[in-house]
């Protein structure tokens, strides 16, 4: 059994000419090209041999046994396909005529193919445009993309696009140069079969390697996400947890948790937290919690006094992202209030500290460092009282 | 692209003028290096693309195929369309001739 050799192909594939003087190359070298594969070329360990290679190109995937022959009668043998493109080896010492003496009547065989690439390439333009409209819409709809990079929901979708944009490239590249190299033959010029092939090979190898392991990250990506991600029932004892909690800030021993309203997967969702990661922000939490103080009313007469405290925590692994999520959250989040209900607050703490106050609703966004945290409190306690427990809470995440 | 009777490619005329004798794949290269008095030796791959493309245009059509080897005969089409050539390639010729008289001039 002779050892077979596997390598990257240096350039892409409709590079006719570089990949005739490659083989041509590894053949001198004792690899005999067996095989033709999309990415990879499989070679057969042997003698070094002086070859001769030529790509011959048809619409039809598979040749007819007569072309075979013919080729064969004047000293080509035929070794092997890859879609449109054959390929025919010949030793030099042999000196057979070349398959194609007449490079006008060549370009007919690039007709098809040609036409084909250009459509392809239509289509990939396409897919490409209505990809690009879609994120968009995720990423700038909403007009909050930090918001959207720190969640991490678009960054698969992204690099999927760039990935596609990357083939909308090669495949306009494509189209681009069997046209030329059509032209090329239709006013008498032949392809160069010793076109130098080491220029393009460095630079494919890299994109196949960079391509390779983006595409590979980003698929593992929303798996970590879903690995990692977890809801649980917030315990009613105290947590070593970044959430501000709501017998903290009501401080009334009265206050009992209500019964749960919805109840999920063994969740209590008025009462929980979720843990969640991405990679710009590593560490996130988000909470729930809903209480009640038996006897005591709303002020308006609405009903038993029932306070409730909803958290958003982020430690960003890019601390400079901080000022722009928070306006992110806040826009998001805002429902019907105006920016000018949003009041920056200097506080020794926080870099920055914005509140919001509405009657019995207050909210507070707040960072430090790589730290931002929101917490909406409907309630009676003082908006203060809720800003001295995200005093507390906010130095478990800023390192 | 089909042949609309305009000037053939010189791997066509070739072709058509060895196929007055049917013939096949490697012998045909031969004849057509015959022919054109050793001036034209033709790649297989030009032959094999110049015979699929004038059999589709009816220039040419099979004499015989026993699966393994396909025999080429020209047809009354292409016959035609041969001699239209010849006489274009022949007026061409005799245009030229002021060419030589210019010459004697000198």
């Amino acid at each position: 059994m002779n050892e077979t050799v596997y390598k990257l192909r240096p350039s892409d594939y409709w590079r006719i000419g570089e990949h005739e003087s490659w083989f041509a190359d590894m053949a001198a070298k004792g690899l005999h090209l067996k095989k033709l594969g999309l990415q990879f070329v499989k070679f057969v360990k042997g003698e070094g041999k002086e070859m001769r290679y030529r790509i011959d190109v048809s619409i039809e995937k598979k040749i007819t046994p007569e072309q075979i022959q013919m080729y064969a009668e004047s000293g080509w043998d035929y070794v092997t396909s890859n879609k449109y493109f054959h390929v025919y080896s010949s030793p030099v010492e042999r000196n057979a005529p070349e398959i194609h003496t007449d490079p006008a009547e060549q370009s007919y065989t690039l007709k098809e193919l040609d036409k084909k690439l250009a459509l392809n390439a239509g289509f990939v333009a396409i897919a490409l445009i209505l990809m690009i409209s879609m994120l968009f819409a995720i990423w700038f709809l909403d007009e909050t993309p930090t918001f959207i990079l720190v969640q991490g929901i678009a960054i698969q979708q992204t690099i999927l696009a760039i990935f596609i944009g990357y083939t909308a490239y090669t495949s306009l590249q494509a189209a681009i140069s069997i046209r030329a190299l059509r032209k090329d033959l239709i006013n008498g010029i032949p392809i160069d079969h010793r076109a130098p092939w080491k220029k393009y090979y460095q630079l494919n190898s890299i994109i196949a390697f960079l391509f390779t392991v983006v595409v590979g990250l980003s698929a593992i990506l929303p798996i970590v996400q879903l690995v990692k991600g977890e809801t649980k029932t917030l315990p009613e004892a105290s947590l070593d947890l970044p959430i501000v909690r709501l017998a903290q800030v009501e401080q009334n021993p009265a206050l009992v948790r209500g019964e749960p309203f919805y109840m999920s997967d063994n969740v209590d969702w008025g009462n929980r937290y979720t843990y969640d990661w991405s990679p710009f922000a590593p560490i996130q939490y988000e909470s729930d919690e809903n209480g009640v103080v038996p006897g005591q009313m709303w002020e308006d007469g609405s009903g038993e006094y029932s306070p409730s405290i909803h958290t958003r925590v982020y430690q960003l692994s890019i601390p400079s992202m901080a000022d722009n999520l928070i306006s992110d959250l806040i826009k998001r989040y805002n429902y019907e209030y105006s920016d000018e209900d949003f009041v920056k607050t200097k506080h020794p703490t926080f870099d920055l500290l914005i509140v919001h106050e509405e009657e019995a609703m207050k909210e507070v966004f707040a960072s430090k460092g790589k730290a931002v945290i929101h917490v909406r409190y409907y309630g009676y306690a003082n908006i203060n009282t809720v800003i001295e427990n995200i005093e507390n809470k906010i130095k478990l995440i800023i390192e | 692209m089909a042949y609309n009777g305009g000037p053939m490619t010189e791997a066509m005329y070739y072709v058509l003028l060895a196929l007055m004798h049917p013939n096949h794949g490697y012998q045909l290269m031969q004849a057509i290096t015959e022919v054109s008095n050793g001036r034209v030796i033709m790649g297989p791959g030009t032959l094999y693309g110049v015979l699929t493309r004038m059999q589709k245009d009816g220039l040419i059509s099979l004499a015989e195929d026993d699966g393994r080897r396909k025999t080429y005969q020209i047809t009354p089409e292409g016959e035609q369309a041969l001699l239209i050539e010849y006489g274009r390639l022949k007026a061409m010729i005799q245009d030229g001739t002021i060419l030589e008289e210019g010459d004697e001039n000198e």
